[in-house]
């Protein structure tokens, strides 16, 4: 891994330690070499792929097919035609509830803790054409219960779980979900916005049916993202996004689409946040996930030590921080936590987000307002989770 | 209760600044869920107070552990605050355009709207000729028993009245005099002319002009306004009194010893003393229909005065 001073130099935020950035979760920063990727295309051959017969048209079309096998090698995928450009996870799973086809009855497994982007598509297919969405709650510590899981997961259609949890950094068991899931002829889906950036995923060796995640967690641009199945599940699936790029030919009364990947790439996409994404994961590749891991380790086990110093801070997950991911989420009864946040912010250019997560059901379940959450990567240093925390003892003075 | 707060201090900073503005919309988001008996979800407050709470933890952590505690209390005293503070700038707004003062009707103290005082200075009664900011008396300040029927009068049977008693020298009554003239043309209402010797030696002037106008009736008029509005040095001089005369073809001669004589004299001094009773304290002093407006208005305040704009 690279000196950690040469690799901040990579992010031009963090030039001058002016910002703490502790935001992660959201959004990941992005190195220099993202934007000159996409900037590089916006300068030097800002054409349309695929469709243009000339010389700038050949190079964005060998651009956008380099990144989509950099990313098909990224998570070791059979075949580039499993790797759908999608906006976002968001649009990812979107894709799949209305391109899916669910009957009346079917039934959809989710977890207690899912980000709005794996419930409500569900919630709203449920209210279309009547599927049953099925709850499998967590544990005391949140953590997932798998015994649970193998009782509910009997008759399910299909498994759409989070991976690594926005709300509070744990990793479901995803292979041990996806096995039961499967004995139980169940499909599975995996949301993997947060787990992407952090953690080495396979998904031959998961065997996961399908799978989404975004670029902007990852060092990637906003407005990109992927969604992954397996090719014959994909081509079984009718894409409920089409137009322009996505037929081979039409007639006035007739169209053929294109095989797969492009019948489910309507219209122009975005050349530059493809190509960007691209450079992303090559950078991620020569970080390395475990000098990810262990940066994130490193910085969540001493926040975590300083704010179990505090009685009245409550973390949200289990209190071992090698089971939080880069995440601690944590919330004091009483007080709003976005005051907090704001608190961080102005006395000392700490970004940390605040809020219910876009995890609305789980706050609302447990009537807790919300909470601070902390999200490092391995770009951040022990300098400013001291930082971080000599602040937060400051605050919880006038608490 | 922040949040209305916040509301009207940040739409008076937005008028001026659009960053200020953006906050008032939230602020108001907030206000009109409340209003909506919904809960303020917006995080406007979380907001404020946080930014509040990060600047002064700054500099103390026991008052920001005060301040966080007691936010909505501070915020109802602040509330309070500036609503008194809003109706006292409302209230010196509404003087100031009817009085020409923000703190009332002749009242000297300091206007951030005029802040010389210039509507209010006066060339003191008894002050031997000065001009100071006199201190508001004008409660004692009336025309009840007060005989006017020997000063010049025009408009005689209009609704409104307007005595101006002011005096030559005075640079006050002469600033203040084009206004009034103004006012009677435009209101045609009855208008006394009383002149008091407030200042320098006034009085010589006093019996020329009450002989023009016993002589000569409405052309006293020209002959009062070509004193006010000439060069005050050529005015008081007495040895110019018989150019002016003769300018205006009166019979100088005729004037100048019914000017000179004893009746005159007494008459004036009559006039004085009948002034007198007013408890005038300066001059201008200036009568619309019974109010006495001491010292210089502004146009406006004189044409409130007589449109009854006047409600407090």
């Amino acid at each position: 891994m690279k000196d950690l001073n040469k690799i901040r130099e990579d992010f031009k935020v963090l030039n001058g330690d002016k910002i703490v950035y502790f935001d992660n979760a959201c959004m990941s920063l992005k190195p220099n070499q993202v934007v000159e990727a996409m900037n590089d295309y916006y300068y030097n051959f800002s054409a349309c792929a695929g469709r243009s017969s000339h010389k700038l048209g050949d190079k964005v079309t060998k651009k956008v097919k380099e990144s989509r096998k950099i990313i098909t090698d990224f998570i070791n995928a059979k075949s580039e035609n499993e790797i759908i450009f999608t906006r976002n996870t968001t649009e990812g799973i979107n894709l799949l509830a209305n391109s899916f086809d669910f009957k009346k009855g079917d039934i959809v497994l989710i977890t207690d803790k899912e980000h709005n982007s794996n419930l409500v598509p569900w919630l709203v297919l449920r209210d279309k054409i009547g599927i049953e969405v099925r709850i499998c709650k967590s544990k005391e510590d949140n953590t997932f219960d798998l015994e649970k899981f193998s009782e509910l997961v009997k008759g399910v259609k299909l498994v759409s779980i989070v991976h690594t949890s926005n709300l509070d950094g744990i990793t479901n068991p995803a292979e041990e979900i996806i096995k039961i899931a499967h004995k139980n002829n169940a499909l599975v889906f995996l949301d993997c916005a947060q787990s992407i950036a952090h953690r080495k995923i396979d998904v031959k060796k998961m065997d996961v049916d399908f799978m989404a995640f975004s670029g902007h967690k990852m060092l990637g641009p906003t407005g990109t993202g992927i969604f992954y199945g397996k090719q014959k599940l994909l081509e079984n699936l009718k894409p409920f996004l089409v137009g322009g790029d996505t037929v081979e030919f039409t007639t006035y009364d007739n169209y053929k689409m294109l095989p797969l990947p492009e019948k489910f790439e309507a219209g122009l996409q975005d050349y530059a946040g493809i190509i960007g994404l691209g450079e992303a994961v090559k950078y991620l590749k020569n970080i390395g996930f475990d000098n990810i891991q262990k940066r994130e380790f490193e910085i969540n086990k001493y926040i975590t030590e300083e704010l179990s110093k505090f009685q009245n801070i409550k973390i949200i997950g289990p209190k071992d921080a090698s089971l939080r991911s880069g995440i601690i989420d944590f919330y004091i009864d009483g007080v709003d936590m976005h005051q907090f946040a704001i608190m961080l912010d102005n006395m000392a250019n700490i970004c940390i987000r605040s809020g219910q997560h876009c995890v609305h059901s789980w706050f609302e379940n447990r009537k807790i307002k919300n909470s601070a959450r902390i999200s490092v990567y391995f770009y951040n240093t022990m300098q400013e989770a001291e930082k971080f925390v000599e602040n937060l003892t400051k605050i919880m003075k006038i608490i | 209760m922040p949040c209305i707060v916040a509301l009207i201090v940040f739409g008076i900073m937005g008028i001026f600044s659009a960053s200020h503005r953006a906050l008032a919309k939230e602020a108001f988001s907030c206000v009109f869920r409340r209003l909506t008996l919904r809960p303020c979800n917006t995080g406007f407050q979380e907001k404020i107070k946080g930014k509040i709470l990060s600047k002064l933890i700054k500099r103390s952590t026991f008052l920001t552990k005060v301040v966080n505690k007691h936010y909505e209390i501070l915020s109802w005293i602040f509330f309070i605050l500036m609503i008194g503070s809003t109706a006292w700038v409302l209230r010196g707004g509404y003087n100031f355009y009817v009085f020409g003062s923000c703190n009332g009707l002749n009242a000297s103290g300091f206007c951030a709207f005029d802040p010389s005082g210039e509507n209010n200075k006066v060339t003191g009664v008894n002050t031997n000729g000065a001009c100071p900011i006199v201190p508001a008396t004008e409660q004692n300040v009336t025309l009840k028993n007060v005989d006017l029927s020997n000063f010049p009068t025009q408009n005689v049977g209009s609704k409104d009245n307007v005595v101006f008693i002011g005096c030559y020298a005075c640079e006050y009554s002469r600033k203040a005099y084009p206004d009034i003239l103004k006012l009677i043309k435009n209101k045609k209402a009855n208008f006394v002319f009383a002149h008091y010797p407030a200042k320098g030696n006034t009085t010589v002037l006093a019996e020329t002009g009450y002989c023009v106008n016993k002589f000569y009736g409405d052309k006293f008029w020209d002959f009062n306004d070509y004193l006010f509005k000439t060069d005050v040095n050529y005015v008081l001089d007495p040895a110019n009194i018989d150019a002016i005369l003769a300018n205006f073809n009166f019979d100088v001669k005729k004037i100048d010893e019914c000017a000179n004589s004893k009746e005159t004299k007494t008459i004036i001094e009559n006039q004085v003393k009948e002034l007198n009773k007013t408890n005038i304290y300066g001059t201008p002093t200036i009568f619309i229909n019974e109010k006495a407006f001491v010292g210089p208005k502004p146009y406006r305040v004189y044409r409130s005065a007589i449109n009854k704009f006047i409600f407090f």
